[in-house]
């Protein structure tokens, strides 16, 4: 089975210089925890996630410290988190990114989202443009139709 | 980006080139152009190509062994295996610390201080970082040291800048006050045979004494910045929230780590005396006792234990100094660190007080710009060829591990602290550090405790 057969085929995106807190609204009105961030030219350049939000407020030394335990948010929190509303998405968004082609086998897919940790993967056509995003969800979705399993 | 790559490429070449030419028209034997080409290529890769540097090792070791400059035999007894298992194992303890929580605790340690003042602040920070620096490395002290700077100067909204500074300057200089704060300590140890007594009879004392010297120059250079604070401090009262801000409770396994970590550092510090005892080899277990504690470490945590190998030792760096130290150790082999031996004595004379300034100043100098452990390196071949000029060593090795250490304030880029907690200031408070604001601070401290030392060495038989 090709990822093509089970990928979302409307796929909602962010430009580069969009506002980094309204992208954050974004994410929250749509219930999600990550959007593919493609430019001008229709290239994809970036993921914007819940994640480089976190990373992006939290301290930067906090992964490196061990256990290093903040009984109250730390003023700097309040402070970097009120700064989303003038950074753009293009200055928190990820952008080494993984992606695969659309004629990619599912299970492949599958094993680059345990292997690299991704919960969802921009899917590209042979031109390099984004034409479909696959969640871990679809791929599930895939294996239990194949299983015959009906979710309710 | 690519072209700038490939310029400094060419650059790096021609460079080399220029090197293996004048040493060349200077006498020198082909095999020791070899070395010495090869070892200044890693010198300037730590300049100039960062994120090469280890590939830039590789292949100069590969053609040491392909040339025939070295032998497999010697090359594999330069790379000090003893000295890389001894940081393996600090660090697989260190990263047990910082899992249960030890920095967070001794941080607030500092957030405690009843009737806190400016100058006692400052007193705190510097006294806490030097002997943070002297018992773990100097790297993970001053992350736990900025954190906490930041903290506190946010909850006084004052700029942080002046004592991240001093955190800095003073995490160098304790550095240099035992055999494990800094990796040409051990390095140092390991090839001169001092001990971790020798450090802390000898080093210990000197590093303090740069330490309150520094203390008192700071409170004079950032007067003014510190009276901002004290009036802070007054207006907020007490330090209430500071203390509920960051705040570990002595638990069980925070409890055991600090025991091990206790027993490992009272361990080291008698192990000459117990090498004694035990008929063993000088520094046999000064460089196998942190073997002994991380593998009761991953015994005690052995779900954890790849954990602690894979992410908590650095082997990017680690790799980079075996092959380093290869590199330095093929220097001697080809005996061309005898040749510059000779040359410096005859160039600075033979009276052994000149000899131990210019090597002490000299290293300074190099570990302003250079990385210290490629510094040190470079000249322990080059100490070690002195004693066979029937130089006192003593004074030498005191010179090379201050100068290495202490040369590190003068610049920005003088240490890897200094690197790492400017990018934590950078990043964390959008504040980037201007050359000449660190320097001018930066110098007059070097210079100072630099000084002091030099006199120290010179003229105190003690060190003789």
């Amino acid at each position: 089975m090709k990822v093509k057969e089970i990928m979302k085929r409307d796929v909602t995106s962010v430009k580069p210089e969009d506002n980094a807190m309204e992208t954050l609204t974004l994410l929250f009105k749509m219930q999600i925890s990550g959007l593919p961030v493609i430019d001008g030219q229709g290239k994809l350049v970036g993921m914007f996630t819940e994640k480089d939000i976190l990373r992006s407020i939290l301290p930067s030394y906090i992964e490196k410290v061990g256990r290093f335990v903040y009984e109250e948010n730390p003023k700097s929190i309040k402070n970097k988190f009120k700064e989303l509303e003038n950074l753009k998405v293009s200055q928190l968004m990820r952008k080494e990114i993984i992606t695969v082609f659309e004629d990619a086998a599912v299970c492949e897919v599958a094993r680059i989202m345990l292997t690299q940790k991704v919960r969802r993967i921009p899917v590209l056509n042979k031109e390099n443009k984004v034409v479909g995003i696959v969640a871990r969800e679809d791929i599930i979705k895939s294996y239990a139709k194949e299983a015959e399993w009906k979710i309710e | 980006m690519e072209n700038r790559i490939t310029l400094k490429f060419v650059f790096l070449f021609s460079l080399l080139i220029l090197i293996g030419f004048l040493s060349q028209r200077m006498g020198i034997q082909t095999q020791q152009i070899i070395a010495l080409t090869i070892f200044s290529a890693s010198v300037f890769a730590t300049l100039l190509f960062w994120e090469f540097r280890v590939a830039i090792a590789f292949l100069g070791v590969a053609t040491l062994l392909v040339t025939k400059t070295v032998d497999l035999e010697n090359l594999m007894k330069f790379a000090s295996l003893e000295v890389i298992l001894f940081l393996v194992g600090m660090m697989v303890l260190v990263g047990l610390l910082k899992e249960s929580g030890l920095f967070a605790w001794i941080i607030t340690i500092i957030l405690r201080i009843k009737n806190l003042t400016a100058k006692k602040f400052v007193f705190m920070i510097s006294v806490m970082s030097a002997l943070l620096a002297c018992c773990v490395d100097e790297v993970t002290s001053i992350i736990f040291m900025a954190a906490a700077i930041l903290e506190i100067c946010d909850y006084f909204e004052v700029d942080p800048t002046p004592y991240i500074i001093i955190s800095i300057l003073t995490t160098n200089i304790g550095s240099a006050g035992t055999v494990l704060g800094n990796p040409i300590g051990i390095l140092i140890a390991s090839k001169s045979g001092l001990t971790f007594e020798d450090f802390i009879l000898k080093a210990f004392p000197l590093m303090w004494i740069c330490l309150l010297l520094t203390i008192i120059l700071v409170m004079f250079w950032y007067h003014k910045g510190l009276k901002k604070l004290d009036e802070k401090i007054r207006d907020s009262q007490a330090n209430e929230f500071l203390i509920r801000l960051i705040s570990i409770p002595p638990e069980k396994q925070l409890m055991l780590g600090l025991g091990i970590f206790g027993l490992t550092l009272l361990f080291i510090a008698l192990h000459h005396r117990l090498e004694i005892l035990f008929r063993l080899e000088t520094n046999t277990l000064l460089l196998s006792l942190p073997l002994i504690s991380a593998g009761g470490v991953m015994v005690w945590k052995r779900k954890r234990a790849r954990s602690y190998i894979e992410k908590d030792v650095d082997w990017w760096t680690l790799l980079f100094f075996l092959l380093l130290f290869a590199k330095a150790g093929t220097l001697k082999y080809t005996g061309l660190t005898e040749v510059l031996a000779k040359n410096m004595v005859s160039l600075v004379g033979s009276n052994p007080k000149i000899l131990t300034g210019t090597l002490l100043w000299t290293s300074a100098i190099g570990s302003s710009i250079l990385d210290n452990v490629v510094l040190v390196a470079a000249f322990i071949p080059i100490v070690q060829s002195f004693g066979d000029l029937g130089f006192a060593l003593q004074p030498l090795w005191w010179a090379l591990l201050f100068g290495g250490c202490l040369g590190g304030n003068i610049t920005l880029v003088g240490s890897t602290a200094n690197i790492v907690a400017l990018g934590i200031l950078e990043k964390e408070r959008n504040i980037k550090m201007n050359f000449f604001r660190w320097f001018w601070v930066g110098l007059t401290v070097g210079v100072i405790t630099t000084g002091v030392v030099w006199l120290a060495l010179a003229f105190l038989p003690f060190y003789k």
